[in-house]
């Protein structure tokens, strides 16, 4: 590696730094908008196809969802204009941590740690004895 | 690989910059069909970056390799020669395909190549999201073919060079089709979309480098459909932009898979993407199989389509 090289990568960091500076200025990210019950539903089949939703729970905020389905709670989550989507058992979701109206879950994925929903309660309040099992 | 006194990437590195910005201002200007999301071009273009650095701790050992099997070439070709370039040209493309095949369809080499894959974009900062980890993967023993033959290796180094330059312009939306004639022979935007969509009929279709031939020749060609708009990204995409995590994610899949289940090593590391011992996880294979996107359907729609 020669001084040359250094330059060379400097100059490279400088073009990285004022292309992503130009790429934030453009504000062409995705028009997604925030999640509702119905765009959440489909993001869920599209995810999980074939999977029956015993109920769902959408982020106040649209940025996410999360719905139970049999022993396994589905968890998508926002990631820049895109969602990913995870699953877990359903008695880890009910055993994360909910504070100031955010539920922290641990999605135990290197590629996607945690996801965090805004909520007003959690475990919901509308769970039946039946969706708590 | 090694640098040759020509080394087309260099060279086009100031158009990579430009042509990024004109499809940021297009786009900006409802000219061209482009999204960027900040976090998401600040991974691509870290990534690409860091790759430059990440290639030089292997650079030594893939030069001093290539060196030694040319030394024991069987034959001496000649860089003048205006055959030998068209022959390292279908030979380099060829080599590309089967190591991009390998790169999809094997768990070790995917978890370098994975990482270009991650964004759920597909625009001209995405060709730049480059592996750090690829010449450790050690797929770049399959070029030493080609020195074995005869080829100098600087002639290598340039094609794949040039390989890799051809191969940036084809990340965009802003292309829609080229010329039918073109589409028939060249990889394109259109092809390339298909390779980075998560739709499971596009799964594991149109490895091509240069040449979209190989693909219709080896079964694994798969034109876009108007009907099956692309999603890009992974089967399971990656929830973060830390760049740590998009890089060594997949590695560190695989060690934490192999600790735990020791007995299935050799299919956790040299299985396909998606493979488990207990089949609670899902192969591309299995996730065609499940929606009916299997190969049968493909040919059916390519078919359709070329009619």
């Amino acid at each position: 590696m020669n001084e040359a090289f250094f330059v060379q990568l400097a100059l490279s960091a400088a073009a990285v730094g004022v292309l992503v500076a130009i790429a934030a200025w453009a504000k062409i990210a995705k028009p997604a908008g925030p999640l509702d019950d119905y765009k959440a539903r489909g993001l869920f089949e599209y995810e999980f196809p074939g999977r029956k939703l015993d109920a769902v729970w959408v982020a106040s905020d649209g940025a996410g969802a999360l719905a139970k389905s049999g022993g396994l709670a589905l968890v998508i989550c926002q990631v820049g204009d895109g969602f990913a989507a995870r699953q877990i058992p359903w008695a880890q979701a009910i055993s994360a941590s909910f504070k100031n109206g955010k539920l922290c879950v641990d999605l135990a994925d290197i590629a996607a740690p945690r996801a965090t929903l805004s909520l007003p309660s959690w475990p919901p309040k509308n769970l039946t004895k039946d969706l708590a099992a | 690989m090694m640098k040759a006194a020509i080394d087309p990437v260099t060279l086009a590195t100031p158009f990579f910059i430009l042509s990024v910005i004109l499809e940021i201002v297009l786009a900006r200007m409802g000219k061209a069909d482009a999204r960027y999301e900040t976090k998401d071009t600040a991974v691509s273009l870290g990534m690409g970056l860091i790759s430059s650095v990440a290639g030089l701790l292997t650079a030594g050992a893939v030069f001093a390799a290539t060196l030694w099997v040319y030394e024991h070439r069987l034959f001496t070709i000649p860089m003048t020669a205006i055959w030998a370039w068209v022959a390292i040209f279908l030979l380099e493309d060829l080599t590309y395909y089967v190591f991009h095949r390998v790169s999809h369809e094997r768990r070790f080499w995917w978890a370098a190549h994975v990482n270009h894959h991650s964004s759920q974009h597909y625009n001209l900062s995405t060709a730049l999201r480059q592996t750090w980890t690829g010449g450790v993967a050690g797929t770049w023993a399959l070029w030493l073919p080609l020195a074995f033959l005869g080829f100098p290796p600087a002639m290598i180094a340039i094609q794949k060079g040039v390989s890799l330059v051809y191969q940036y312009w084809i990340h965009t939306e802003a292309i829609k089709k080229t010329p039918r004639w073109f589409e028939a022979v060249f990889n394109t935007p259109s092809h390339h979309r298909v390779h980075h969509a998560r739709n499971a009929i596009y799964l594991d279709r149109n490895y091509a480098g240069i040449l979209i031939v190989w693909d219709r020749m080896f079964g694994t060609f798969q034109p876009e459909l108007d009907a099956e708009p692309c999603r890009y990204g992974l089967v399971k995409n990656v929830a973060t932009f830390n760049i740590l995590r998009v890089v060594f994610h997949e590695w560190i899949g695989i060690v934490q898979d192999v600790v735990r289940n020791p007995r299935h090593a050799l299919g956790y590391i040299f299985g396909p993407p998606g493979w488990s011992h207990d089949g609670s996880r899902e192969t591309s294979t299995m996730i065609k199989a499940r929606v009916g996107a299997e190969p049968a359907k493909a040919a059916a729609e390519d078919a359709r389509e070329a009619a």
